[in-house]
């Protein structure tokens, strides 16, 4: 059958899931270079196991692994996340003010993500950075829709009380 | 309509403007609603693919040779050669020549494995294989040794002049520079030079010098005299004996001119001043010391 075998439909996986793969684990640690290093192991397994894996199930495969092994290595860290970059705010004539107000809510904002638990971050950014359905977090995480929809409830709501004010 | 219920379908990307407005309306969803907004505007590091990548294929292709057999042909190898390093090092110190050697004015007495006695006269060297012994007996020899052989097998001394072989007997041999005598004090002694053969009886003596026969003479003395701390001549050149001397005492012999005699008589090796009268006396000769120098001179007559 057509298992990922093959050097070009591994590269053609790599292509389509290596991104995805990595802010999946960056999500969960909040480590740029710890996230690339599981991605790495990620695929590696799939290339050992490459025989079993048809190509259509690469993917979950890949997620179970990437789970797997965050599980394995780094699940009882404190993790403190660092986002990268902000997005430049679309709105260009806001007052001075504004702007500052808005970069603290920003920065609360990032925190209080910081300070989620991991199964409510990784679902929440799954579904807010990648624009993830709650059907495909469900399929990513093992889990149940009602599931999903829990800790995205709890994660807002924690959120909320994070920052005050709003 | 339950406002969690359009959270959620918000959230999915499903909710309706109308829906979304219903949310507003109470603060604690347009809180909700601002967070998940505002959330959407943060954004993953970048993933730097190509250089993962490149890493995953040099990691895959070096962990598809990891397999590696319990006994590689690298650590037999190894352990192979350890012994063989072992094996042959202990055969090269066990099959080490036993050798003996002396300095001016030293005397070695010692057996060989048969029990045969070996005396080593000053500045020479005598050598052989302690494995080899059993099946032949054969030493190589460079200066002068008395040898009493044990009766056995045939026993050899090599020399660069010759060899001389017996059966058991006792006998010595003289092998310095051109010179090569035998002296044989029991039994029957054979010598074997250039393509030449003696056999030497008891109470005889040989002086071979370069390879030629020079004399064969008959000898009054049960043992070599330089076992007794003595060193007998009889005709021999003034050259010869000087040579011995310095083979027994430390020092350094000048003549003033060439001296053209022979000598016959002995010197002690236990005193140089009357060793050298010894020598210079009968013939006609002075001697200074200056240190280790020693000048000879002819006597002033006439």
């Amino acid at each position: 059958m057509d298992n990922v075998c093959s050097e070009k439909i591994f590269n053609q996986v790599y292509q389509n899931w290596g991104k995805p793969i990595f802010n999946f684990l960056f999500f969960k640690c909040g480590d740029d270079a710890q996230a690339s290093d599981l991605v790495q192991e990620a695929f590696i397994k799939l290339w050992q196991n490459c025989k079993n894996v048809p190509e259509a199930k690469a993917k979950s495969f890949l997620y179970t692994v990437a789970n797997n092994m965050f599980l394995n290595e780094v699940a009882h860290q404190k993790v403190v996340l660092k986002y990268a970059q902000l997005q430049p705010n679309k709105i260009n004539e806001q007052s001075p003010e504004y702007l500052l107000q808005e970069k603290e809510f920003q920065e609360k904002l990032q925190n209080a993500i910081a300070n989620l638990t991991e199964a409510q971050r990784t679902a929440f950014l799954l579904n807010r950075i990648e624009g993830k359905k709650y059907s495909e977090i469900a399929e990513i995480l093992g889990i149940s829709v009602k599931a999903v929809e829990k800790r995205m409830s709890q994660a807002l709501a924690s959120l909320r009380e994070e920052i005050e004010g709003i | 309509m339950d406002k969690n219920y359009i959270l959620h379908k918000y959230l999915n990307g499903e909710a309706s403007p109308a829906e979304v407005e219903l949310l507003k309306t109470d603060p604690e969803f347009a809180a909700y609603l601002k967070v998940s907004e505002a959330a959407k505007g943060f954004e993953a590091p970048t993933f730097n693919s190509a250089e993962t990548f490149e890493s995953l294929q040099s990691k895959l292709s070096g962990k598809e040779v990891k397999v590696r057999p319990l006994f590689s042909v690298k650590q037999l190898m190894r352990v192979a050669a350890v012994i063989a390093i072992v094996v042959t090092g202990y055969w090269f110190f066990d099959n080490r020549d036993t050798t003996f050697t002396t300095e001016i004015a030293q005397k070695e007495n010692f057996l060989l494995p048969d029990a045969s006695e070996v005396s080593l006269n000053a500045m020479s060297n005598l050598s052989y294989n302690k494995n080899d012994w059993e099946k032949e007996r054969k030493l190589s020899l460079d200066g002068e040794a008395y040898f009493k052989v044990k009766k056995g097998s045939k026993f050899s001394v090599e020399t660069p002049q010759g060899i001389v072989s017996v059966l058991g007997t006792q006998f010595n041999v003289f092998s310095r520079g051109n010179a090569f005598i035998i002296a044989c004090y029991e039994g029957l002694v054979s010598v074997a030079f250039q393509d030449e053969l003696v056999k030497l009886p008891a109470g005889n003596l040989v002086t071979i010098e370069n390879g030629v026969l020079k004399t064969q003479e008959v000898m009054a003395d049960v043992n070599p005299s330089w076992i007794h701390n003595e060193s007998s001549f009889k005709n021999a050149p003034i050259g010869l004996v000087l040579e011995e001397l310095q083979r027994h005492y430390p020092i350094t012999i000048t003549t003033e001119n060439t001296l053209n005699k022979e000598f016959t008589g002995s010197f002690t090796h236990t005193d140089l001043n009357t060793a050298l009268r010894s020598i210079c006396d009968p013939l006609q000769l002075n001697f200074t010391i200056a240190n280790d120098q020693v000048t000879l001179y002819a006597k002033n007559s006439n």
